[in-house]
């Protein structure tokens, strides 16, 4: 490809520089501006005057050390970095070269960030030749927030999903009680923190002669009606669950005074046993329950504890039923 | 492709026919659930199975479903970006048209396995284009249709768009200073 190319040798005005190149930067061999591109004028402002010396129109970034346009070109013609000296200072990059029949230099520039520029000097599609990569970039970028801010939303509900999926792995249907899994858990790590805390093991008496005579209907009935009143007598931060057909548990959390803890399942025992009506037929339930303190189990073992509440459970229904006992 | 086709549709018919609308086809098309998320992959075809079962419930033609979601993505102000994504094509409605060839390629730097419809665009005459809209869905010259006529809105032109047969738009511009344009800031207003 090497061959004489002088007779090739081209002659441009500097308006056709301007609409080819326009952060082109044309200086006399002074090293003083001779022609600046429009949109590169734009970003100068004040400094853009003609026979302004390039050292007070750019602080050179790279190469290091070089200050005037001859050190940039002499060590790094093909590849530079300025900072605009304007008040808003902008980051450039660039090549050059001095034009070998007058010694007069040619620079031409881009935005590192075009990004930041167009925000901060208000640039049109007008301000970038038709070849410049500024608008691809421009387009990518907000493709690409808009991308995010699609995932973002549905990671958002996603997480909605799954947390409203768990809470419904551990809820009872029927009652909208907790269920045994959700005992489990909460049991392991109040055992584990070796938290203060009274568990109650609690089973309704005569249910099944209700599920027998009345219906599987009148069963559910009765087992909604116990859930509410569940929720009722507690806290929001204690926990009752439904564990199985009738059984119940209920953790109250930081409590385990015998006095506090028998008068709340007092308080259920009444409750329960108020009659009921279920299509016109009067029915009536009792419960049992089996109360354990956590301070009555050194070893503090879920497992454990469970146990406890069970046999004072069977306490309970031993001692003739619609009673608390207190292991103790 | 499907996927954000399906939550346009989506969206279109909450925002404009509400609710109980969408649910009424949701239900009639079988599906689970009433959300479809753009960034997730459905089964090939269902948006088309979706917008006609829209037009069931809805009584209008699909046709006009799939020009309305265009329309609506471009003109409705919580999908801006749309309208800001296609401004960059170009500072007049005519340059926006040629750009249309570009847009797949920039789509799929955003989105590498978006699959976007193939567009070409024929200047048959003075002001005259036809636009060749090849993709797996049979909405899409629909939906571009309607896009361009908003788009023509938003440059200011007055033009004739038709969608016809065999995936063609033809594109008459008749006054390309009709109106005036909206505003079109390259930077960002978000930021």
């Amino acid at each position: 490809m090497r061959r004489d190319l002088t007779g090739a040798r081209l002659k441009i005005d500097s308006i056709t520089l301007a609409r080819f190149m326009p952060m082109h930067l044309l200086l006399g061999a002074d090293g003083c501006a001779q022609s600046v591109g429009p949109t590169l004028a734009q970003v100068l402002q004040d400094k853009a005057r003609l026979g302004t010396p390039f050292e007070e129109m750019f602080e050179v970034r790279s190469p290091g050390g070089a200050v005037t346009v001859h050190e940039v070109l002499e060590r790094a013609g093909h590849r530079f970095r300025l900072w605009t000296r304007t008040e808003r200072r902008c980051g450039l990059r660039g090549h050059g070269q001095s034009l070998p029949w007058d010694g007069r230099i040619l620079l031409n520039l881009t935005f590192v960030d075009p990004v930041g520029a167009v925000r901060d000097h208000g640039l049109t599609d007008a301000d970038f030749a038709a070849t410049d990569m500024a608008t691809e970039v421009l387009f990518l970028a907000e493709a690409t927030s808009a991308v995010t801010r699609e995932l973002k939303g549905l990671n958002l509900r996603l997480e909605g999903a799954r947390i409203a999926a768990e809470e419904e792995a551990m809820t009872d249907p029927l009652t909208g009680l907790r269920n045994r899994r959700a005992v489990d858990l909460i049991l392991d790590r109040l055992c584990a923190a070796r938290s203060n805390f009274g568990l109650m093991h609690m089973d309704l008496d005569h249910f099944k002669a209700v599920n027998d005579t009345l219906g599987h209907a009148a069963g559910d009935f009765v087992l909604e009606r116990v859930g509410r009143i569940l929720r009722d007598q507690l806290r929001s931060e204690d926990c009752a669950a439904r564990i199985g057909g009738d059984e119940f548990v209920l953790i109250v959390a930081g409590r385990s005074e015998a006095a506090t803890l028998k008068a709340i399942a007092n308080r259920i025992i009444a409750r329960v046993g108020e009659p009921m009506e279920f299509a016109g037929h009067a029915i009536r339930v009792s419960a049992s329950i089996g109360i354990v303190r956590s301070a009555n189990c050194p070893s503090a073992e879920a497992a454990q504890v469970s146990a406890a509440a069970d046999r004072a459970l069977y306490a309970a229904k031993h001692a003739g039923r619609g009673r608390a006992v207190l292991a103790d | 492709m499907d996927a954000l086709l399906l939550r346009s549709v989506q969206n279109y018919v909450l925002d404009t026919f509400g609710e109980a609308r969408w649910k009424d086809i949701c239900d009639a098309a079988g599906q689970p659930g009433p959300t479809f998320e753009p960034m997730l992959r459905y089964p090939p075809g269902l948006a088309d199975r979706i917008a006609e079962t829209a037009a069931e419930v809805l009584g209008r033609p699909v046709h006009a479903i799939w020009e309305d979601v265009g329309t609506y993505l471009v003109t409705s102000p919580a999908h801006e970006g749309v309208r800001r994504l296609l401004r960059f094509g170009g500072v007049s409605f005519s340059d926006f048209l040629h750009s249309l060839e570009e847009l797949p390629g920039r789509a799929r730097l955003a989105l590498p396995d978006l699959d976007p419809p193939e567009i070409l665009l024929s200047e048959v005459g003075p002001d005259r284009f036809e636009l060749r809209c090849r993709s797996k869905l049979k909405g899409m010259p629909r939906v571009l249709a309607g896009m361009l006529m908003a788009m023509a809105d938003d440059y200011g032109a007055l033009c004739l768009i038709e969608a016809g047969k065999d995936e063609v738009v033809t594109i008459s511009v008749l006054d390309s200073r009709h109106s005036r344009a909206r505003a079109f800031d390259l930077a960002f207003p978000g930021r």
